[in-house]
């Protein structure tokens, strides 16, 4: 069991509270040792599939397999093999960062000894040392997610799951996360990691499921989904027409690009992001054309979207959708068993 | 703000990696994956009361509710009131203050609501909920700490009164059925807190509606004046009231005053009895089974 290909395999899971379905007929696989991201905006089910994952939440229909084992009949098994973290399972406010760890350590299970020798690798791998003694509710928010990540590794889960673990943090501590995250992918864990920033999928993942009104409505790999996406470009909006003409004459034949005349825009591709900006804003220059802005931008959650499903994101109402959109179930897995 | 710190390197171990290269499920899952179930609830029942016990002094105001509240009643009944309310053949502080501790049962609901509903909303409970630890062991933790603080703020209560010249008279056999009675009630009333706790989900809604029921039925209950005296309304509600029955029974076990008006009255301990076996009967399993299915905390 210990070395199941495949970590997660889920089948037509639905749950609905009253009128509202939350998750609908979704599919999933997630291969062991793999990182699956569950990509999409608020509301859209991947908070209500991992609590079903994690034996929070019975499902109204369908079939789950984690690790080997049923989360309905099997919750003891199951929550043995997975950490949960993530924005409902919460650390206690009113102890240290010490404190909560090795609570967490001690019921898995660890006597008073070992669960403080397993506390005290976490808190120099995950660098809180210095906080290590400060109630939870004084730590910032980038040291209370590694604090939250570190409860999540008293032991070596089979499966570990992280629910939005960046949401809410500033860029810099966004960062120090996945540089955690991927530490833990490259000893192997495998990973479901529910997002709602396409650049956190794309950093960490090796598939990504996009999920809206509880559906999968597409995945594939990063580089596959960005390929269907359209890759980071570079945006050059003219002061008004009169200039917008002149620019497209000036760079036509030297760059490769789109224009859009009513916002005053050239898009430009930038897959080398710095480089290509720099190319095209000495060009700009050179044209000597007085311009409002030139912005390096990735493609959005939106953008996304609106590439993979023809739909803007959050538009609701999901009866009115394309029935073979509704049913076109995303298998996380690469060429995964019909 | 350390959040410019570097992580420490991959090199460094992970748990339990480090002593055994191909890691045993003990060392994988932790040995509570495996261990003996009775054992097993045992100890994370410890562990987690042991985590309520270590947050009193850090959260001194969540036990205001049990203690301030009922030092508050019994300075101002006994000093303030209390000059003006006469109680035919005793002593006022032998009347308040096993009124008090009866009353005091009720009012856990309160404290054991408020609790219950900021560990559900916090998600607190949800992290223990996705541990390999028995869901019995949670909820038994969540009613004994609360227990636990009840008994903390019955003490305060209980000095408070002796020190202020309440003489109970209690024999031995008085003594353990006091005892037991308090227990039992509070056993009771912490369920009922820990099932409005789970169904409110907020710790304001469960004061206020806790507030908004308790306080008049309090009030009622012949805790601070007879019952004998109100009107005919109040007194037909208050001779029905639960928690009448709660401070007449310990009156009874403490004063060996006898009360009268309503079956619940003549026969205070049965009564008290058979409300908190009810309120455990009703309460016990509705609240079981809504902490096993319980929604999202969001």
């Amino acid at each position: 069991m210990t070395d199941a290909p495949t970590a997660v395999t889920v089948r037509g899971l639905t749950k609905r509270y009253g009128d509202v379905l939350a998750v609908d007929q979704l599919d999933l696989d997630v291969p062991a040792h793999t990182v699956v991201a569950l990509l999409g905006p608020n509301g859209a089910g991947k908070t209500t599939t991992v609590r079903m994952l994690a034996t929070l939440e019975v499902p109204t229909a369908g079939t789950l397999d984690v690790c080997g084992f049923d989360p309905v009949t099997q919750g003891h098994e199951v929550r043995s093999r997975m950490s949960l973290t993530g924005q409902f399972a919460a650390l206690e406010d009113n102890l240290t960062a010490h404190e909560n760890l090795v609570l967490m350590a001690r019921l898995r299970g660890f006597g008073r000894a070992r669960a403080r020798s397993i506390v005290a690798d976490l808190v120099e791998r995950f660098d809180i040392a210095e906080f290590r003694d400060k109630l939870i509710k004084s730590l910032s928010g980038g040291q209370r997610r590694r604090v939250d990540l570190a409860a999540g590794l008293v032991v070596q889960p089979e499966l570990l799951v992280l629910d939005e673990p960046t949401t809410g943090l500033d860029p810099r501590s966004r960062h120090v996360v996945w540089s955690t995250i991927r530490e833990l992918v490259a000893e192997g864990v495998t990973l479901v990691l529910t997002t709602q920033y396409l650049e956190e999928a794309d950093v960490l993942a090796d598939q990504i499921v996009l999920i809206d009104h509880g559906r999968a409505v597409a995945s594939g790999t990063p580089t596959e989904l960005k390929s269907r996406i359209g890759e980071q470009r570079v945006d050059v909006v003219a002061v008004d027409s009169a200039a917008l003409d002149r620019l497209v004459v000036a760079l036509d034949g030297s760059f490769e690009m789109s224009v859009a005349r009513e916002s005053r825009t050239i898009s430009f591709p930038a897959p080398d992001d710095t480089s290509d900006l720099a190319r095209i804003a000495a060009a700009v220059r050179a044209a000597g054309v007085p311009i409002d802005e030139v912005a390096l931008r990735r493609p959005t959650l939106d953008d996304a979207f609106l590439a993979l499903t023809g739909q803007p994101l959050g538009d609701d109402d999901p009866s009115d959708d394309d029935p073979d959109l509704a049913h076109a179930h995303a298998h996380a897995t690469a060429g995964a068993p019909a | 703000m350390s959040t410019t710190s570097v992580m420490t390197s991959p090199t460094a171990s992970p748990a339990g990696e480090a002593e055994a290269p191909g890691p045993t499920p003990e060392v994988r899952f932790g040995p509570a994956a495996n261990a003996g179930t009775f054992r097993r609830y045992v100890r994370e029942t410890s562990l987690l009361v042991g985590r309520s016990m270590r947050m009193i002094p850090r959260v001194p105001e969540r036990l205001f509710d049990v203690t301030l509240q009922p030092i508050m009643f019994t300075l101002l009944f006994l000093y303030v009131f209390g000059s003006a309310i006469d109680v035919p053949g005793m002593r006022y502080q032998d009347y308040l203050l096993p009124g008090l501790l009866g009353q005091g049962l009720a009012f856990g609901v309160m404290g054991a609501g408020a609790a219950t509903a900021s560990d559900f909303s916090s998600g607190v409970v949800d992290r223990f909920r996705s541990l390999p630890v028995t869901r019995l062991a949670v909820i038994s933790a969540q009613v004994i700490g609360q227990m636990l603080e009840q008994i903390l703020g019955m003490a305060i209560v209980l000095g408070l009164g002796l020190a202020l010249g309440w003489r109970p008279d209690l024999d031995v056999a008085g003594f353990f059925t006091l005892a037991g009675l308090i227990l039992l009630g509070l056993f009771a009333f912490t369920w009922f807190g820990v099932l409005l706790g789970m169904t409110f989900r907020s710790p304001e809604a469960v004061q206020g509606v806790g507030f908004a029921t308790l306080f008049p039925l309090a009030f009622l209950a012949g805790t601070f004046v007879p019952i004998e005296g109100m009107a005919a309304v109040p007194r037909a509600i208050a001779q029905w009231d639960p928690i009448s029955a709660l401070v007449a029974a310990v009156r009874q076990v403490c004063q060996g005053t006898d009360s009268s008006g309503s079956w619940q009255l003549e026969h205070p301990v049965p009564a008290m009895i058979g409300w908190c076996v009810l309120l455990i009967v009703v309460c016990v399993p509705l609240a079981l089974r809504r902490f096993d299915r319980t929604p999202a905390a969001n």
